[in-house]
């Protein structure tokens, strides 16, 4: 399998970003972005090929997982927080 | 149906009471007319109620137009006002350096990650969806305009 090149990285960060939004709960939503936007910052600097490819993998695992909670969530979806405004 | 429709808004309208909302009332007849006729009074508080998004109604009484909810017109200038209102609202750009020809990432000191977020932010606030090829080459504000007026057909 290829090295993940930059552009598989940017898309990936994309799409959670777009799934993070989803999630019907407000806590869960800000704590997904918060979260997808400081590890993605905090693993920018690694060279070594195959951290990357494990941290792509677990990535696109978290992906998944954020796609599934937001089906969940927006089953046994509550009102909305007075914080949300 | 629609018969029936033409003759009660022409009926509503007939009243002087009622004259100055008549685009309301082309509207409304058009949604509710049985309502129309037995309740004048509430028909006129409802009409100044509501809020309309678009141009204003032509007041003559013979145009009858459905009216239509849809955004306001897109302008270059309008475009460019969203676009600096959503940057500067971004809390890794310092508002006072930015300029519609500054650079992210030369001029603004961003990176790749940053420059994905203020694309998605413009997806939200233009409402359509922009792919990741072409994302990656908007660097400016100024390129941001013109993307989003060659996708809007807006042109002056």
């Amino acid at each position: 399998m290829a090295a993940s090149t930059r552009a598989q990285v940017i898309s990936l960060y994309r799409m959670m970003l777009t799934e993070s939004k989803k999630f019907p709960s407000y806590n869960y939503r800000t704590y997904a972005l918060r979260r997808v936007r400081d590890a993605f910052r905090a693993n920018g600097k690694v060279e070594d090929p195959k951290t990357v490819e494990r941290l792509m993998e677990e990535g696109h695992q978290t992906l998944a997982v954020i796609q599934r909670q937001v089906t969940v969530g927006k089953m046994f979806s509550t009102q909305k927080n007075v914080v949300e405004g | 149906m629609a018969a029936r429709v033409l003759q009660q808004c022409v009926r509503t309208l007939a009243r002087p009471s009622l004259r100055l909302s008549s685009g309301n009332l082309a509207f409304r007849a058009a949604v509710a007319p049985a309502a129309a006729i037995h309740r004048p009074l509430s028909f006129a508080a409802d009409s100044r109620r509501t809020r309309w998004v678009g141009q204003s109604r032509s007041p003559s009484v013979g145009v009858l137009c459905r009216q239509y909810g849809d955004l306001p017109p897109l302008t270059i200038e309008t475009i460019k006002d969203r676009v600096m209102y959503v940057l500067k609202l971004y809390d890794k750009i310092n508002p006072e350096k930015l300029q519609t020809a500054s650079h992210f990432m030369k001029d603004l000191g961003l990176d790749s990650l940053d420059q994905v977020e203020i694309i998605m932010a413009m997806e939200d606030e233009f409402g359509f969806e922009i792919p990741d090829a072409e994302a990656e080459k908007l660097m400016t504000p100024e390129d941001i305009v013109q993307y989003i007026a060659d996708k809007k057909d807006v042109y002056e």
